[in-house]
């Protein structure tokens, strides 16, 4: 320790060190001379190799050749520029790639001790969900030990809020949710376990913050406050903190206690029924030693006696799965593929940027071999010339980062600006040590990708080689025409979903979910309830059909969906239980067969691709289908409404049963624009059962939303496609000049043996020809290859569609082509004269 | 190509800190003062070049075998003075014992063999 101390003393005074030293050699020179002696070499000399014991001439070096590195970039600012702009996209890119994933997956959200907090989920074999019966967890929650705490939350249908129009939205905690979470308060107090626990406390409400500013003007009176929910009065206890941070990416406007459900909800059984119950999503805090394994342990024991109690509520072979709770999103492995896929793609950037970057290094080396052969002649080593060189790469590398690191948080900052909600307000895309590693890393991997070879090559002076740049230009078109491609199909899927026909009709249609399962409403109730509706809704003007469908589509629920195995490919089956005027309603044709009758048993309509699959060449109609071995009575059109994105989905749909009605959404179509049908069907709904407060959307509006996603992805390929090109485009022009200027000579001496402009052209960009055309055969077979993994958002276009290809590779050529050529007609304005004189 | 001094008379390696080391125990000196000690001791068979001199210097220094203090030298200079420390003087220790060992070693293999 004392000899690294010495030697970091030695560092900070450096200069006086060497002062002495030198005036020490100095007093030996004198004593040695008095005495007749003069052997005391070359005094700078010793002096460099005294210092060397102190082990820090290695930082002289490097600052030595930071400082004519700094000098060299600043001397050819347009190279320095180009070079520096074209590896600032590149890193800059994969930077934003890394930080969204280290906000997604990596990051722990700001919530009390984040690290002990897990999720855990209901597993079996077959199924996998993140719901749990509210019993189910109360249970748990009594008999663990290994988790120090539980806490959960439930969802809930949006509440009228005293008469505003606009709803607000509602989740169900539990009274340890805002203690577990470490929530901070803005105005009175959050749920506490000592005090509201109990279902028979008076009904109390904590507000979100922007709840609170919105629509109370943050008004500190409002503590103590009642204010109606659904018409049921409650009491504000408390407004939450504005940087309100939660393990499950919900943001509601306000909480409600979850043992106050059946207050809010008049007729709910949700948490006191086992089997029927509501569900609930659950965290767990493990105690302090315990890892997760032992309390997953612990907990599938306790699963198997609440078996023993309640036999219906668990599955065969259930567990209870725990993942670190604490961030954003917890990676599954399905979300793998399309993680990788991003990466993959963003690495393509990357790589064309440095290959760039390679090239431009490479044609520098021609201005400079002049320079480096005077500095090898006059004694440089080649080692140290390399490492100069190097230095040199690194210089711009450490400067592009910098600059991509700024760009990348920018960009961030803009897209959270357009995409991003306001709720997440403790988000920061400020970059933290992993991205800073992350980003130092990408700038010496790309210094050694870029750098490398060219300082090599120009320290044995040896870079005349066409097959380096060729390789580069291959390298540099096929991640272009990879990127080009899978964005030209996202386009066209994009233009495909919007303005082809979907094989469904949604204009027109109103969704209406009145929520009669979760105010208890037994079957025939139900019935009655829903044939009143159908009876008023048809008399209003323009309606011209009603329907139900036990699906919710378009809009909020969840969608389920079969997969089996037919002829070796798993399929997915998207089922649904209608009644007769739903295809009607939702304009989905039936193309052979009977419409199914009410209530009708033992009958199935499949979608003709499901027909298609299942029996191929055969005709499906009287068939056995499922499980329970249903006749196929009918053949309806294709309708992915449950599965926008997914080309390969097929449909079934049953006959709504009598035990489905309380649960189902009640579809309308109006001749006209449905806008207006909005508020007169909420009247209607809830002038027949007060109590209910139904969810009622467009399925246009649905239609937008769910197609969003896949707008949002297409833009961004299309802008990272875009990037690619440019940058393809900058290597090319950067390699044709290069090109153009080593031949000089050739091509002076073309010109005075009279050579015609097309026969300079085509002699300089002969070379180039080879290397494109397999660039581009290469980026065709990947994206092929690859874009397979992509068919499940390719909405209803093929991975290999022609147009998406031919649009991508078509761009590439064309712009390739005009980079190849600007710089290429400089050769015919060579004067054949002074390029021969020039030697 | 770097010029290199040749010692006058060949050195075995290590045997310069040790010497160093040996010559400070009775006292400080300056760096000329050590090679001339070195030279006069060894009945001016051992000549230290300056060359090999301050290096082994710096690295006793940083070793901490060494401090360096100001002092006046006897033509009434300003100059840096050597003194050993007691890790310096440890390090004397175990060299002067390790180079016996090895010394030793080498004599009973040039009688017997």
């Amino acid at each position: 320790m004392g000899e690294f101390f010495r030697r970091l003393r030695y560092l900070l005074q450096r200069n006086r060190f060497d002062r002495e030293l030198e005036n020490e050699m100095e007093f030996h020179r004198e004593m040695a001379a008095r005495e007749g002696r003069k052997n005391f070499g070359n005094d700078l000399r010793l002096r460099e190799q005294s210092r060397e014991a102190w082990g820090w001439v290695w930082i002289d070096r490097l600052l030595q050749d930071l400082r004519y590195a700094a000098r060299i970039l600043w001397r050819s600012p347009g190279f320095t520029l180009t070079a520096i702009f074209v590896l600032a996209l590149g890193i800059g890119v994969s930077v934003t790639a890394f930080s969204l994933l280290n906000i997604l997956v990596l990051k722990m959200l700001p919530v009390r001790d984040p690290a002990s907090i897990v999720r855990l989920q209901r597993r079996s074999p077959e199924i996998t969900t993140a719901d749990t019966p509210y019993l189910s967890f109360l249970f748990y929650k009594n008999h663990t030990k290994t988790l120090s705490a539980m806490f959960a939350v439930m969802g809930s249908p949006s509440m009228e809020l005293n008469d505003d129009l606009q709803p607000v939205s509602v989740n169900y905690v539990t009274s340890n949710y805002f203690t577990e979470l470490g929530t901070q308060v803005a105005a009175g107090r959050l749920f506490l376990s000592s005090q509201d626990e109990s279902a028979n406390a008076p009904p109390i409400v904590v507000l979100s913050h922007g709840l609170w500013e919105r629509r109370f003007n943050s008004d500190p009176g409002i503590v103590g406050k009642v204010i109606r929910l659904n018409g049921k009065p409650a009491t504000v206890i408390g407004v939450a903190a504005k940087n309100y941070a939660s393990n499950s990416g919900q943001y509601p406007d306000l909480w409600l206690p979850i043992t106050q459900e059946s207050y809010f909800v008049e007729g709910s059984n949700a948490i006191t029924d086992a089997v029927g119950g509501a569900a609930v999503r659950m965290w767990g805090r493990l105690a302090p030693g315990i890892t997760a394994k032992v309390a997953e342990q612990e907990l599938l024991t306790l699963t198997n006696e609440l078996r023993k109690q309640y036999p219906k509520l668990i599955w065969d072979k259930e567990y209870i799965r725990s993942d670190p709770g604490s961030h954003l999103l917890v990676l599954e492995p399905q979300m793998i593929p399309v993680f990788s896929m991003i990466g993959a793609l963003v690495l393509l950037i990357f790589i064309v940027a440095c290959a760039n970057l390679g090239g431009l290094m490479m044609a520098r080396g021609v201005a400079r071999e002049h320079e480096i052969s005077i500095r090898l002649a006059i004694g440089a080593g080649r080692m140290r010339i390399f490492r100069q060189l190097f230095t040199e790469s690194l210089l711009l590398a450490m400067l592009a980062s910098v600059i991509g690191l700024t760009l990348s948080y920018t960009g961030l900052r803009i897209m959270n600006a357009i995409y991003g909600d306001d709720k997440s307000t403790w988000m920061t895309f400020a970059p933290d040590w992993r991205v800073m590693l992350f980003t130092v890393g990408m700038a010496l991997f790309a210094a050694l990708l870029f750098g490398l070879a060219p300082a090599l090559q120009m320290a044995r002076q040896r870079q005349r080689k066409t097959i380096a740049r060729q390789i580069l230009v291959s390298i540099q078109i096929t991640a272009s025409c990879i990127l080009l491609i899978v964005s030209g199909l996202l386009v066209h899927a994009v233009h495909h979903t919007l303005y082809s026909d979907p094989g469904f009709g949604y204009e027109q249609v109103v969704s209406i979910t009145p929520g009669l399962d979760s105010h208890g409403y037994k079957p025939e109730a139900a019935r009655a309830y829903i044939e009143q509706l159908r009876t008023r809704l048809l008399g209003l003007p323009g309606v011209t059909s009603v329907a139900l469908s036990k699906e919710s589509l378009l809009g909020n629920g969840f969608t389920s969906y079969i997969t089996t195995d037919i002829g070796g490919h798993p399929v997915n089956i998207y089922p649904n239980s209608v009644d007769p005027p739903f295809f009607k309603t939702m304009g989905i044709p039936l193309l052979r067969g009977r419409n199914l009758l009410p209530g009708e048993k033992q009958a199935v309509i499949v979608s003709e691709s499901l027909a298609r699959r299942q029996w191929p060449g055969q005709e499906a109609l009287g068939k056995k289908f499922g499980d329970n071995k249903d006749v196929v009575v009918g053949i309806a059109g294709n309708a992915r409404i449950k599965a926008l994105n997914d080309g390969e989905a097929v449909e079934a749909y049953w006959a709504a049963q009598p035990e489905d009605l309380a649960a189902m959404s009640v579809l309308v179509k109006t001749a006209g624009a449905p806008e207006g049908l909005v508020p007169e069907t909420k009247s209607i709904v809830k002038s027949l059962d007060p109590k209910l407060f139904p969810y009622i959307w467009l399925l246009k509006t649905g239609f937008r939303d769910s197609t969003q996603l896949l707008e949002n992805t297409a833009l961004a390929a299309t802008i990272l496609g875009l990037l690619a090109t440019l940058l393809a485009a900058v290597g090319i022009l950067g390699l044709v000049t290069y090109a153009v200027s080593q031949r000089n000579k050739e091509i002076a001496i073309r010109i005075a043996l009279g050579a015609k402009p097309q026969h300079v052209l085509f002699a300089i960009l002969r070379q180039f020809v080879l290397p494109v055309v397999t660039g581009a055969i290469a980026g065709t077979a990947a994206t092929a290859f690859v874009s397979r993994f992509l068919h499940k958002i390719l909405y209803g276009i093929s991975n290999l569609d022609p147009a998406g290809y031919a649009g991508g590779i078509g761009v590439l050529m064309v712009i390739a082509l005009i980079a190849a050529l600007l710089p290429a007609r400089r050769a015919l304005r060579v004067d054949p004269v002074r390029a021969l004189h020039e030697e | 190509m770097p010029i290199t001094h040749m010692p006058k008379t060949d050195m075995p390696p290590g045997a310069l800190t040790l010497l160093i080391l040996r010559v400070l125990q009775s006292g400080s000196l300056h760096g000329y003062a050590i090679a001339q000690r070195i030279h006069v001791l060894s009945s001016e068979v051992l000549a230290v070049e300056e060359g090999s001199l301050y290096p082994a210097l710096q690295k006793m220094l940083l070793k901490g075998w060494v401090t360096a203090e100001w002092g006046i030298s006897g033509t009434n200079r300003k100059v840096r003075f050597y003194r050993l420390t007691a890790a310096g003087r440890k390090q004397l220790q175990s060299e002067v014992a390790n180079y016996d060992r090895v010394t030793e070693a080498i004599q009973t293999i040039l009688r017997t063999a």
